[in-house]
């Protein structure tokens, strides 16, 4: 891995970060916390698939899975996000690796599976519930109400699922705008 | 105040080790935002202290307007959370606990992150990455990052501006093109600096392989010493807590 291939890693997680970040301030209104993991995917599989198409050594997927696991440390959502991205990054780079880093179909399930830790962001809804809430109390029991009913235990693994999904779909809308788009430019 | 990670150097007054911004920032992260040890009085007002710490910061930065706004804020949210929630009810209690949370928990975590930001140059930054034995995959990518997000904030709003003047906007005529329009030439525009950045690194050296030495003098002095022992005794409390030696 040479500087250039570092400095891209560091360009697209900016834009993608900036994604999850407007994303996750829809979080505020209970109804749009589940619907992170269908919006995060998706939107960010368009620069995502676009990053996809500069990977061509081993480890830049990773190290960005990992990048975004220790921006969701730092910004306050504890450890299991960052747990699961080191994992799920490992797993989108042997998916994207098997395909020679150039397999298009290969590059959307990579995306699904690149997209797993949004999911991992829910973990402490589930199993740690009455620690998460005592530390958000101020946000009124209205909104705890709200979400516990929106978000029963058989929840997990249904946000995992959908986190997938998600990320493929965002992989197939990535791939059209890049069609569409980036290779007439020229830089896809 | 200076943008991000362009620190002016003549004129920054005192200077922190990164190393001790980043440990306060993690402290913020863990007893403000998370709540940590929030059953135990003595580390629930040691995170009050703590959160003050990012205002004292901003002052010795010589930032005084954001130091003298934040602080008032806080004082002032923070005196209404302990006198006034506790007898609200139903509406009233849901929109102000969304005020309390945003100041009381995000607040010092943002101020210590724009201080954190605003004084660091990268240089200092990945010295101190390289001492903590990070490696450079990581510390590459993180500081193109940090540095590269005004620009992507700047470039976005612009973006944003022309598109609203072509009706592309939510509620407006071509409503379904909002996001495409919106990223696809975000895109295009990182991608050009990404390789402009990628050239300009390449002159300086990176990714040649050899050792590179840096000429930034950080290291722990008394100041860092002072800024770190409320902290550090936050997380004794809360230890001390856990263990049932206070109450």
């Amino acid at each position: 891995m040479k500087g250039k291939d570092l400095i891209n890693i560091g360009i697209f997680s900016a834009i993608y970060f900036v994604i999850v970040f407007i994303v996750a301030m829809l979080g505020f209104i209970p109804i749009f916390l589940p619907l992170l993991c269908v919006l995060v995917p998706i939107l960010g599989g368009i620069p995502f698939m676009l990053f996809l198409t500069r990977v061509k050594k081993f480890g830049m997927i990773w190290i960005m899975s990992v990048i975004m696991g220790l921006l969701m440390l730092l910004t306050g959502m504890s450890w299991p996000p960052l747990a699961v991205s080191v994992v799920s990054g490992l797993l989108a780079e042997l998916v994207y690796r098997s395909g020679n880093y150039q397999s298009a179909a290969k590059a959307v399930l990579t995306n699904g599976v690149f997209s797993l830790w949004v999911a991992a962001n829910y973990l402490p809804l589930f199993f740690a519930a009455e620690r998460y809430w005592s530390t958000r109390q101020s946000f009124g029991q209205d909104y705890i109400d709200t979400v516990t009913k929106l978000m029963p235990t058989w929840m997990c693994p249904v946000m995992f699922l959908a986190a997938f999904v998600c990320g493929i779909l965002g992989g197939l809308l990535g791939r059209r705008l890049m069609k569409k788009h980036f290779e007439k430019a020229g830089i896809a | 105040m200076a943008g991000l990670f362009t620190a002016d150097i003549e004129n920054r007054g005192l200077v922190l080790d990164p190393r001790t911004k980043l440990f306060i920032m993690i402290t913020l992260v863990v007893f403000a935002l998370g709540g940590a040890g929030s059953d135990t009085a003595a580390v629930r007002w040691g995170t009050v202290a703590v959160s003050a710490l990012p205002i004292v910061l901003l002052l010795t930065a010589r930032s005084y307007k954001t130091a003298a706004v934040s602080g008032c804020l806080y004082a002032l949210v923070k005196a209404a959370e302990l006198c006034l929630v506790p007898h609200m009810t139903g509406a009233a209690l849901s929109v102000c606990g969304m005020c309390c949370m945003i100041v009381i928990r995000l607040m010092p975590g943002l101020l210590m992150g724009t201080y954190m930001l605003s004084t660091t140059t990268v240089s200092e930054f990945i010295a101190a990455m390289h001492r903590m034995h990070v490696p450079q995959q990581i510390t590459i990518p993180l500081s193109v990052m940090f540095r590269f997000f005004p620009t992507v904030l700047e470039g976005f709003a612009s973006i944003n501006t022309a598109m609203r003047m072509r009706d592309i906007r939510l509620g407006g005529k071509h409503a379904g093109k909002l996001i495409e329009y919106r990223l696809v030439p975000l895109m295009v525009c990182s991608v050009n600096i990404g390789s402009e950045l990628s050239a300009a690194a390449l002159t300086r050296g990176l990714g040649t392989g050899v050792r590179r030495t840096n000429i930034c003098r950080i290291g722990l002095h008394w100041q860092d010493l002072s800024a770190l022992a409320l902290p550090v005794g936050l997380y004794g409390a809360w230890i001390l807590g856990m263990i049932g030696v206070i109450g």
